[in-house]
């Protein structure tokens, strides 16, 4: 299986930015942060003791509409706990995330938006990291269906989807938490808990996992959360290339 | 309203000094524009354009939909272009500007409104069903000449593109995947270009392809939308100082020379990323096609 | 004000009365309620005075409006939902995409669903429902339903939001059946006795011409939320699953003659939807005793740590971490991590509970064990509001 490829600060406006392409699902999506920005239009909505994160989500060949709104309001709530918003320089600012989904099958009115959700995910995060927005910990998302037979798939196509008796996401926080659960289908408890810890071993690396039919590419450890790690790591080592050359 | 970082007095300055010597601070001729690099993703259509510091993406897609009730041998086709604060952080996102309505409005005229899409291509059976053709702009990096940019991207994009093939069948259109029938390119009748020019010093000096310093410190602009063929199909000079009318007479001619030099870059590119498809084995038929369409030209 | 103070004349204090400290302090107000000292003996009870895992007071009426086809009123708690179902007739010549058949797909739509292959059905189900969009709810937050709902607004980003949440759980749960939604023809043959255009005509004979969709009902559901006391979802998803239990759509066929859709105006004629199911919406918050740990802590202990951690801490009877069920506006705006459970019960509530929706973001608190918990009390929660459903 081949595992998804990320880009960072590829932008020159954003403050922060970051490309990140699921060849499984074939959605490619690239996000810009901007922060701390000023955001005079919604002072209603600011807080006084921390950052407002703001999402936006840019369809790629249609206008937003309702499903657009109600993946920003996920993503707001997944990310805004995750950011670090009373640092200083932070409070009564904004934190703007732009994503455009450039790449990939369109989410028609009323389909499913989870296909999509650990993409916008992955995206969102890398922009956060690319702009140095203080966060609390990082994570990874993971797609699963569960099939007719019952069988697990991760990442399925947009098709594949469609068929699938029951759609999961979860986002895994880098310390393990279950930092976000989007299920739907039907299915009951025991189908979901094994899809989470299904999940778990995917986000967190083949350790804990019972099954070996998990080989990743992805991170050193084959973790999604490795890979996120590598990402931010890679870039890091190629800004401060020019440190690292002269000692 | 947040709003671009103004352009320091000695910023200014500099940039009109300069001009007075001819010399651009990106050290460019007068007439010359920044290097361009087309790039095209996976899917027919998908083109992305870098010009300078300024980046854009644009996605054409099709849909079956039904023709409007006055034009009922007309297809549909539109240019959708939403300004995000990924492009700028100046920009809001959800609430136009005036740059957004003025790029859109040019666009429309240049491409759309000088039929450069053959509209009438796009039906399928009378009154019943078309082919809605829709060009979506994401601006991912500003840094000034939007419009041309755009401009570029969309005509490169509406000759990428390749929509599935239709056919009608006792009354009903069966539309065929990419993988069953080689899919059908548009019909450009014609491949006009917006070039904007930007005044300086009492429009004594006029430059092309401005970056977002040189239009800040622009006194006004002149957009000339023309052809290969060297039909004028949009010409604007809204605001801004007055221009001598011979400058745009010979300005003009230096918009045809433009459209004529990037519309050979489009078709060189176009070319090469037709044949790397045919090589992959995914467009064999499309591309004699293609051929053809730049025989034409 | 100086009239009253000589007649009464009040000792200054220190203490707020309890209306104004709720308003000053929120969070210490309700933690004061839910952890409430040792030594009192008092239960731990959420400010409104439920206990953590019980429900607002639910009343459902159906049939309230007139001039829809079906409709419902839902009230949990001072959380008001009005929802008003109207079908509209939806000619197939009209729809742009309707002779329009993918190559690939195309024996699939012209297939006749068959009884019994439930496979198929499914897919058609789908495909009629969602791609012709025959569905299509609305949702409005009314002005004044709660403060800081001004008139004349846009649908704001949570009205947005909650319509396709409604939409998503209508298309992935598959409550209303495409057939109920379509408008058959019938093209006369000369064996036909039976003249009642029959909606079940399977067993005919294969020499009659196939018989075939000339319309589908467009069911557009209408919720407002006429008042908004916290959590609007469970509200509004009640009022579309009662207003579509009470709906019921004229008989209608095409008329040869005419070349145009008739309706009978005869109620008896009229058909009730077939729904599949009774999906109900439970919504959860959680509070969380120290709101600000999470933005204190230098290193965020891992997952396993903090569960160790918080046991502890309970059997010291300090719980840190209260899961409130059907929050009030009051405890929405105390909590950022919320969860939903939507689940079923089959054959009518004496099979197996099954979960067709589940979600919770905004936090890190609620984990597994949590989410298995959250499942049986949603499933407790089927049981009263298909009482109270059924009552209706």
């Amino acid at each position: 299986m081949v595992g998804p490829t990320t880009s960072l600060s590829q932008l020159n406006r954003a403050d922060g930015s970051a490309s990140y392409k699921c060849p499984a699902t074939g959605y490619n999506i690239l996000g810009a942060v901007n922060a701390p920005v000023e955001l005079p239009g919604r002072r209603d909505a600011l807080k006084p003791e921390e950052a407002t994160v703001e999402v936006f989500v840019k369809p790629g060949t249609t206008t937003a509409g309702v499903g657009e709104r109600y993946v920003e309001g996920i993503l707001r709530s997944v990310l805004g706990k995750v950011v670090l918003g009373r640092e200083k320089g932070f409070p009564r600012r904004g934190v703007v995330l732009t994503l455009a989904i450039v790449g990939g099958e369109n989410i028609e009115r009323g389909d499913s938006y989870l296909t999509i959700l650990p993409a916008l995910l992955h995206a969102g995060l890398l922009a956060m990291m690319s702009a140095s927005v203080p966060l609390s910990m990082t994570f990874a998302a993971t797609l699963l269906c569960v099939t007719k037979s019952g069988d697990i798939v991760r990442d399925p196509s947009p098709t594949a989807a469609k068929a699938a008796v029951s759609l999961h996401v979860f986002a895994i926080s880098s310390k393990s938490h279950l930092l976000l659960n989007e299920s739907e289908g039907r299915f009951d408890f025991d189908t979901w808990e094994l899809a989470r810890q299904h999940a778990l071993s995917i986000c967190q690396g083949a350790s804990d996992s019972s099954d070996g039919d998990v080989s990743m590419s992805e991170g050193k450890d084959g973790s999604l959360n490795g890979f996120i790690r590598e990402a931010v790591e890679d870039q890091i080592y190629s800004d401060y290339a020019y440190k690292l050359d002269s000692i | 309203m947040s709003k671009e970082a103004q352009l320091s007095i000695a910023e200014r300055d500099f940039i009109l000094e300069a001009l007075r010597e001819d010399v651009r601070l990106d050290g460019r001729q007068p007439d010359q524009f920044r290097p361009m690099d087309i790039t095209f993703g996976e899917e027919y259509g998908h083109v992305k354009l870098q010009l300078g510091k300024t980046s854009l993406i644009v996605r054409i897609s099709a849909e079956v939909t039904k023709p409007r009730e006055e034009r009922p041998f007309d297809g549909l086709f539109n240019i959708n272009m939403e300004l995000s604060s990924m492009g700028s952080p100046a920009w809001e996102n959800g609430r136009s500007n005036d740059l957004e309505a003025s790029a859109t409005n040019t666009l429309d005229r240049v491409i759309r409104h000088s039929n450069a899409l053959d509209t009438e291509s796009l039906c399928i059976i009378k009154g019943v069903s078309c082919w809605s053709i829709r060009a979506d702009v994401h601006v991912i990096d500003y840094d000034g000449n939007l419009t041309d940019a755009a401009c570029i991207a969309i005509m490169t994009g509406l000759q990428h593109f390749r929509r599935p093939d239709a056919v009608v069948k006792d009354g009903r259109v069966i539309v065929y995947g990419v993988e069953e029938r080689v899919p059908v390119a548009l019909n450009i009748t014609h491949k006009p270009l917006s070039i904007t020019f930007n005044t300086f010093n009492d429009s004594k000096h006029v430059i092309v392809d401005a970056t977002l310093k040189e239009e800040q410190a622009s006194e006004g602009d002149l957009v000339i939308g023309i052809n290969s063929a060297g039909e004028l199909c949009y010409m604007s000079k809204i605001e801004g100082s007055p221009i001598n009318p011979m400058v745009i007479v010979n300005k003009t001619s230096v918009a045809w020379d433009k459209v004529k030099e990037l519309n050979l870059i489009i078709d060189k590119v176009l070319r090469t990323d037709l044949a790397k498809r045919a090589k992959v084995g995914m467009a064999d038929e499309s591309r004699a096609e293609n051929d053809r369409l730049v025989a034409t030209e | 004000m100086a009239s009253s103070t000589p007649s009464h004349p009040v000792p200054p204090s220190l203490s707020l009365p309890p209306s104004q400290f709720a308003r000053l302090q929120p969070h210490a107000y309700l933690l004061a309620h839910l952890s409430p000292p040792a030594a009192s003996n008092q239960p731990s009870l959420r400010a409104n005075g439920r206990a953590a895992s019980q429900f607002r007071v639910t009343s459902a009426n159906a049939g309230s409006l007139t001039h829809t086809n079906g409709s419902a009123v839902v009230r949990i708690g001072d959380t008001a939902a009005v929802c008003g179902v109207r079908a509209e007739i939806l000619h197939t010549d009209d729809i742009a995409s309707w002779s329009v058949s993918q190559a690939s797909s195309e024996q699939n739509t012209d297939k006749k669903p068959e009884e019994g292959d439930t496979d198929s059905q499914d897919k058609e189900d789908r495909a009629h429902i969602q791609d012709l969009n025959l569905l299509v709810p609305n949702l409005s937050l009314s002005t004044g339903c709660a403060p800081g709902f001004t008139p004349g607004a846009a649908p704001s980003a949570l009205a947005q939001s909650l319509s396709h949440q409604l939409l998503s759980l209508l298309h992935s749960t598959r409550l209303v059946q495409a057939d109920d939604l379509r408008i058959w023809y019938q093209p006369p043959n000369l064996e036909a006795e039976a003249l009642g255009e029959q909606m079940d005509v399977d067993s005919e004979g294969s020499g009659n011409p196939a018989r075939e969709i000339k319309a589908f009902w467009v069911l557009y559901i209408d919720v407002m939320i006429i008042s908004l006391a916290g959590n609007p979802f469970d509200a509004a998803w009640a009022s579309v699953l009662a207003a579509l239990r009470d709906t019921k759509l004229p008989k209608a066929w095409w008329d040869a003659d005419n070349e145009t859709i008739l309706c009978s105006d005869d109620i008896a004629d009229a058909q009730k939807l077939s729904l599949r199911g009774l999906p109900i919406a439970s919504s959860f918050c959680s509070f969380e005793a120290d709101a600000a740990a999470g933005w204190r802590a230098v290193v965020i202990p891992d997952a396993e740590e903090q569960k160790a951690q918080e046991q502890k801490q309970k059997k010291q009877g300090m719980q840190q971490r209260w899961i409130l069920a059907d929050p009030d506006g009051y405890e929405e705006g105390l909590s950022q991590e919320r969860a939903c459970v939507v689940v079923d019960k089959e054959n009518d509530g004496k099979g197996n509970t099954v979960i067709v929706k589940m979600e919770k973001h905004g936090g890190w608190g609620l984990d597994a064990d949590d989410m298995r918990q959250l499942v049986d009390v949603s499933a407790r929660r089927w049981d009263e509001m298909k009482r109270i459903l059924d009552q209706c």
